[in-house]
């Protein structure tokens, strides 16, 4: 009985102090909105007298179809639009590109069992990683890679060419003005 | 092929270098051409579309009459398939350009255009390689199938990209017929054509390599935007338009390489006097055709002397209105291709 007591006691306070637990901090929403990657080039220009931020036309015209609500760009390019009709259109076709590789494959007589599974693996590897490609997975090394040598060439006055996300922030993050933020570690 | 009959010149041996020195002709000219398309892109660029670009067309249907049969016989349903779809195929993406200027269409309905017409392209290939497998029973082609439609699906996913995959990809197939050519008139040759070919990832690797950190190319003037535009400089923003259009160079100057100079010298062209008619077997047959390919190719001659004048009177609209209409070559290229294989 003393027993069955300590259980309710230990279930009723377990149930109590999990109760009094404060709600759990939701992750601070995130206000930035990614508008555009294009590319940068950071170049120094001893004559000059301000610092000087350089748009392409065409950079600007991607920039406002972003701000005007147009979807943004992907890992790759812009190029990759995921309009439904296309989409749907693609994924039929991918469909019966995989299903009769695979059936070509499973029928075929010039290949062995060893050799059917590599294929199937192969296929299945490509289909992968050109998923991952297509979506959300960047290929190749990170963009910070591109920025590694900034230091060293600001320092000897060479350009220095890499990937940039333009975001828009509100005004009490940036503090109103315009900031760039590179991702360099500490030397 | 009737064609072959004038590619072994027993003459035209004595003027050939041993493997060996053609290995090195090749390696030195594949090296200059990097360096010079990495050096100068945009200048080079210019002179190179300027100097060769019409006579690489005229040499491209000179060689494809010298590959034409006198009668088509059971490849009947091949030429007839090819021809069609090559004039449909130009029609339609000549007349791309006033679709688009006449600012008809949503972007995204645009887009959807050019998937079209990529995809008429896919089918079109599909249906040549089909008829081209049927006459050659001990082939098996079945897997072109699966490999059309995942580039259709990949094409319906980004149509930008897959056309500009069309023009880098285009150049190489220059180094394909080379490859053919070379194992029907020199087959001693191949395995150090070959050898050579395997430098060319290396040197890609170097071009992105050393090019990849280099600044943009300025296109503040009409003729340099196109020139980056054209290379993919607004598709591809985090790649330097440098290095874009360097390897876009390269790519285009192997061509014109190619189709100039070296299936000419190789095939025995120069050696059949490139200006003489006759040589040609589809005209020096009895039952050939000798006005027809002779007003063709004075045709096409006159047409090189046109697009240098509209060069030097209007360079970047003759530029656009060149590489339009190049199309046609660049599909003429599949089915010739197709018959060599």
């Amino acid at each position: 009985m003393k027993a069955f007591l300590f259980a309710c006691c230990l279930i009723f306070s377990a149930s109590v102090a999990k109760a009094d637990l404060p709600k759990p901090q939701q992750p601070p929403q995130r206000t930035a909105r990614e508008s555009l990657h294009t590319g940068m080039e950071i170049s120094t220009d001893p004559k000059a007298y301000e610092a000087k931020l350089q748009i392409s036309e065409s950079s600007l015209k991607e920039l406002r179809a972003a701000l005007d609500g147009a979807p943004g760009n992907g890992p790759i390019v812009g190029g990759i639009a995921l309009s439904p009709p296309r989409t749907i259109i693609a994924g039929l076709l991918m469909f019966l590109a995989i299903s009769i590789a695979g059936i070509l494959l499973a029928r075929s007589t010039s290949f062995g069992r060893t050799q059917k599974t590599v294929g199937a693996l192969v296929l299945v590897a490509v289909l992968i990683g050109v998923a991952a490609i297509i979506t959300r997975g960047n290929a190749g090394p990170p963009g910070s890679y591109r920025w590694r040598n900034l230091p060293q060439n600001l320092a000897e006055g060479k350009p220095t060419f890499g990937g940039v996300d333009i975001e828009i922030v509100p005004d009490s993050d940036s503090g109103a003005h315009i900031r760039l933020v590179m991702p360099l570690k500490k030397q | 092929m009737v064609a072959d009959d004038t590619e072994r010149n027993p003459d035209f041996d004595l003027r050939h270098p041993r493997p060996d020195l053609f290995f090195a002709i090749v390696f030195v000219s594949i090296l200059a051409t990097a360096v010079f398309a990495s050096w100068l892109p945009l200048q080079i660029s210019i002179v190179t579309v300027f100097l060769f670009a019409g006579p690489h067309n005229w040499f491209e249907l000179r060689y494809f009459l010298m590959r034409l049969p006198v009668r088509f016989g059971r490849s009947r349903n091949f030429f007839v398939t090819a021809f069609v779809g090559l004039g449909v195929l130009t029609i339609a993406y000549v007349s791309l350009p006033f679709i688009y200027n006449a600012h008809l269409w949503s972007d995204e309905a645009w887009s959807t255009i050019i998937a079209g017409w990529n995809t008429a392209l896919l089918v079109w290939l599909g249906l040549l390689i089909w008829l081209r497998s049927k006459q050659k029973p001990r082939t098996n082609w079945t897997w072109t199938v699966p490999a059309g439609l995942a580039l259709a699906s990949l094409n319906w996913l980004g149509p930008d990209f897959f056309s500009l995959a069309l023009v880098y990809i285009h150049p190489l197939i220059a180094l394909w017929f080379l490859d053919r050519h070379l194992r029907r008139t020199r087959p001693e040759w191949l395995q150090t054509y070959r050898h050579c070919l395997l430098l060319l990832p290396f040197v890609l690797g170097g071009m992105i390599w050393q090019l990849s950190q280099t600044t943009a190319l300025p296109d503040s003037n009409g003729l340099f935007w196109r020139i980056t535009q054209h290379s993919g400089a607004e598709m591809l923003p985090q790649i330097s338009s440098h290095l874009l259009v360097s390897v876009h160079l390269f790519l285009e100057m192997l061509h014109y390489g190619v189709w100039i100079v070296a299936l000419p010298l190789i095939g025995g062209l120069a050696g059949a006097r490139v200006w003489d008619v006759k040589t040609v077997p589809v005209a020096r047959h009895p039952r050939g055709f000798p006005r027809v390919v002779g007003a063709l190719l004075i045709a096409a001659l006159a047409g090189v002397v046109v697009l240098w004048f509209g060069f030097s009177m209007n360079y970047s609209t003759t530029r656009d209105i060149y590489f339009t209409v190049a199309m046609a070559h660049v599909l003429a290229e599949a089915p010739f291709l197709l018959r060599m294989l």
